[in-house]
């Protein structure tokens, strides 16, 4: 490992844990909104599910970065509150990534057949008792593959926070060469993590849908 | 045999303007076995979803246990466990494994504990000849398998009538004798059923009546001896010469 890596390691790390840190509330946080979002519009919840709709429609008409620049200086303003340039942007990537894990959800309740739900009413389940205890455990079974894509781009996507300031691993990085001037080999490091981390990622994913597929 | 437990009353319903059901009357008993015959799309299905609810009617009505299944303050989860009901493609839950899909109503529906409904979940996998597959998930299943555990699961409830709609027409003939035997026994327990299938000789020998359908409408209900020997209408004549001759 060049001499500029190991030198500064301990700094790097700390970026790398904050991307992480970002990278797992995001997950964790956009995936509940993006299935209560999926589920409402799904089920077409009167007044509800058109407003989201246009939500929806709004983010994937929207740069990310935009979306972090609307979490960081708009929404603050406009509300009057503060908020760090880390919570804006676990905000904000939470808003991005919910709103295509809301058309993934979609796309897996599409799936589930019709006989399934009769069925389950059939045996005396509430609509709810049904949706919540087969439907949904089922459709999200079936997106796991799509739901870990999507953790993918959020793990790449948590660099973009450095242009706000967030001293995550690229901005870590980019300072430390911005002191040593070593760009070859702190990029090749950087990248190479990012990789790793990613192919760690859809491995598991795809263990996890083998394991859960029905 | 004594008073019906499931009273139609010149039910009628239609998508749009094409009519499913027209003017459907009849009556089951407790204890009385309904075999449900005719064309494909003479509305026999329809009919068996109406009597639980999972299909709107227009007009007339339907009566289980006394209770207008149509009526707005119908609790119909609850009617719906009084009722067990069986499905052409099984409909088991492909997540769960056999017994948590016979499990899984009688905690949620019934609320009966974990405990009890495992139990009793076991011994109805037991009495269907499937006990050594209760952690078994159905896509490992064959086919007459996972039907025979839909029949466990709509039993599980402990219901007070059956409706089965086509139970053995998607399955591999080597398998439909299997199904079927578990119908029998039930027959011969007592259950009231309300059994949709072109199987006539099933009919014949459990069925106390056969209804025959075509275009949504009843067109016989007779004992099924008279069925079978003396139908009255010429549709019906023909159905049968149709499916008999083959």
């Amino acid at each position: 490992m060049p001499d500029v890596i190991s030198q500064n390691m301990p700094f790097l790390l700390q970026g790398l844990v904050t991307t992480l840190r970002i990278a797992a509330l995001t997950a964790i946080g956009g995936t509940l909104l993006g299935l209560a979002v999926g589920v409402a519009v799904q089920l077409r919840l009167p007044f509800v599910a058109g407003l989201l709709r246009v939500y929806i429609e709004f983010v994937r008409g929207t740069p990310l970065l935009v979306m972090l620049f609307i979490c960081y200086f708009a929404l603050p303003a406009l509300m009057g509150l503060h908020v760090t340039a880390e919570q804006a942007t676990v905000l904000g990537f939470v808003l991005f990534i919910a709103a295509y894990i809301a058309e993934d959800v979609r796309s897996g309740l599409r799936s589930i057949g019709s006989g399934l739900v009769r069925a389950a009413l059939a045996t005396g389940l509430t609509r709810l008792q049904s949706l919540r205890l087969i439907i949904v455990p089922l459709a999200l079974r079936r997106i796991i593959p799509a739901l870990f894509n999507q953790y993918v781009r959020l793990l790449k996507f948590t660099s973009v926070a450095s242009v706000i300031g967030v001293q995550e691993f690229t901005g870590s990085a980019m300072l430390v060469n911005a002191r040593v001037f070593a760009p070859v080999s702190i990029l090749i490091f950087v990248a190479l993590t990012y990789l790793i981390l990613c192919l760690l990622l859809s491995s598991v994913g795809r263990v996890l849908h083998a394991y859960l597929a029905a | 045999m004594s008073k019906p437990i499931i009273i139609l009353e010149d039910v009628s319903k239609s998508y749009g303007a094409v009519p499913v059901l027209r003017g459907c009357s009849t009556a089951v008993s407790r204890g009385e076995v309904v075999v449900v015959c005719g064309p494909s799309g003479s509305g026999k299905s329809t009919l068996l979803q109406c009597i639980n609810g999972l299909e709107p009617y227009q007009s007339g009505s339907i009566l289980v246990e006394g209770v207008e299944v149509g009526a707005k303050k119908t609790d119909l989860p609850r009617l719906r466990t009084r009722i067990g009901m069986v499905f052409q493609h099984f409909e088991l839950y492909p997540h769960m494994t056999a017994l948590e899909n016979v499990v899984l109503a009688q905690v949620h529906a019934l609320r009966r504990s974990r405990k009890e409904a495992e139990a009793r979940g076991r011994r109805l996998l037991d009495r269907v000849g499937l006990a050594s597959k209760a952690d078994t998930r159905p896509g490992k299943l064959s086919g007459g398998q996972q039907q025979r555990i839909a029949i466990a699961r709509a039993l599980a409830l402990d219901p007070q009538a059956m409706l089965l709609d086509e139970p053995t027409s998607a399955l591999d003939p080597e398998m439909i004798t299997e199904v079927l035997d578990v119908l029998i026994e039930l027959a011969d327990e007592g259950m009231t059923m309300m059994v949709v299938t072109h199987e006539m000789g099933f009919a014949r020998r459990v069925a106390d009546r056969v209804i025959f359908m075509d275009q949504g409408e009843i067109i016989e209900d007779s004992p099924t001896k008279t069925f079978f020997s003396a139908p009255v209408s010429q549709r019906a004549k023909l159905f049968l010469s149709k499916i008999l001759s083959h």
